[in-house]
């Protein structure tokens, strides 16, 4: 199997991971229930905190978004179309960013951590590694390239 | 990603002008059955929280204990008044920021007077953040002051001033001058508040009171069923007095 297809799996599979976590999340927030909170423990405080909406949008909803086009984008390349991963990369490194403000506000703003958000924040963190780890891959073969 | 496709043809072999042919079906029918499965997958998760501890799940150990949609089981753990030992039990889900949450207090406290010998009354918390913003801390208060054995104090204080702290954005400020009025230790209070064992008991009972079908607030269960199309204050208090009559 191609390297592009094992890392089209990879990202779409973490992708898939992604829209239940991010799906799961919507749809509770959309019932207007609180979520059962495991490790973390602070579900609650962060999903009915202020930041918990951009322009009065739940960010799961972004989240459920991002983890489509993102898995859209490694499903072209599985199929050929691997310039979408080009597009998933600039689309990961923008989400890493926005995640690392999102664990910064959990952290720092409102002092509490949503196991949700966590996992989010992992594998966005991990699709992003992917990324990497194919870009170097890649370079690698272009090296030996006659 | 791969530089050498702007080069050369894809590492499959194919020339640049079948790929552009190629056909989008295929990874837009993949796509779809992905977000279709996520969704599914999500759905199952939702409505499996709800049911691990719905009343149909809960264990039919006595007749008197079976759940049905009229009758869920209701535990009357929580802050209590009253005759602790009485054998009729109202339990309230309410909400401190609710308006007939306020209201309520006020004909419970009445029916306590009037049946002081044969009524405990239970208080759970139901926050509803979504519509009222500082209710969830509002509930974190009570529990914090409870902490200090002075939660329905605290309870008297959140309902009787509702209108100071309703509608600003830090009503923390105001629970703190509550808790030094009650002469709490205020530290020991502010620290309670952000406790995640407070949490997780408001999220109890939030749970609680999702399982037992508590849609609006406040909702009262007198003996475990839960209280609906009272039309009036009367008739509220005739549906008690027949309890206890029963009871007895």
């Amino acid at each position: 199997m191609r390297k592009a297809t094992w890392i089209s799996v990879s990202i779409a599979a973490l992708a898939f991971v992604g829209m239940v976590d991010a799906a799961y999340v919507a749809l509770h927030s959309s019932r207007g229930f609180l979520l059962p909170c495991g490790i973390a423990g602070g579900c609650d405080q962060v999903l009915n905190s202020p930041y918990s909406k951009v322009l009065g949008i739940p960010v799961a909803w972004f989240g459920l978004a991002f983890y489509m086009t993102t898995a859209g984008c490694a499903l072209f390349a599985f199929f050929g179309f691997e310039q979408a991963l080009c597009l998933s990369f600039v689309l990961v490194s923008a989400a890493l960013g926005f995640t690392m403000y999102l664990v910064y506000l959990q952290a720092i703003v409102i002092r509490a951590f949503c196991d949700y958000c966590l996992l989010c924040a992992l594998l966005v963190t991990l699709i992003f590694v992917a990324h990497l780890w194919s870009r170097n891959q890649f370079r690698g073969e272009e090296k030996f390239e006659p | 990603m791969n530089r050498s496709n702007d080069k050369k043809p894809s590492s499959s072999g194919r020339k640049p002008s079948e790929t552009a042919s190629r056909s989008l079906a295929k990874p837009l029918t993949a796509l779809a059955a992905l977000v279709v499965g996520a969704v599914a997958v999500a759905m199952f998760l939702v409505n499996r929280t709800g049911s691990e501890s719905s009343p149909s799940a809960a264990s039919p150990t006595a007749s008197s204990n079976v759940a049905t949609p009229d009758k869920p089981v209701i535990t009357t753990e929580g802050w209590a008044k009253g005759n602790l030992s009485a054998k009729t039990v109202l339990v309230e889900f309410g909400d401190f920021q609710c308006p007939s949450c306020a209201l309520a207090r006020v004909k419970v406290d009445n029916l306590l007077k009037k049946f002081e010998k044969d009524l405990k009354v239970v208080f759970k918390q139901y926050p509803m953040p979504n519509i009222h913003r500082n209710a969830m801390v509002a509930a974190q208060a009570s529990e914090a002051a409870g902490k200090q054995l002075k939660f329905w104090e605290m309870y008297e204080v959140l309902f009787a001033r509702q209108n100071e702290w309703v509608n600003v954005p830090d009503a923390l400020t105001f629970f703190l001058k509550y808790a030094v009025e009650l002469h709490l230790d205020v530290e020991k209070f502010r620290q309670d508040m952000m406790d995640g064992e407070i949490r997780n008991k408001i999220f109890r009972d939030l749970l609680e009171g999702q399982v037992a079908q508590v849609r609006s607030v406040p909702s009262f269960f007198l003996n475990g069923r839960m209280m609906q199309a009272v039309k009036s204050d009367a008739e509220f208090e005739e549906l008690i007095a027949q309890a206890i009559r029963t009871a007895q």
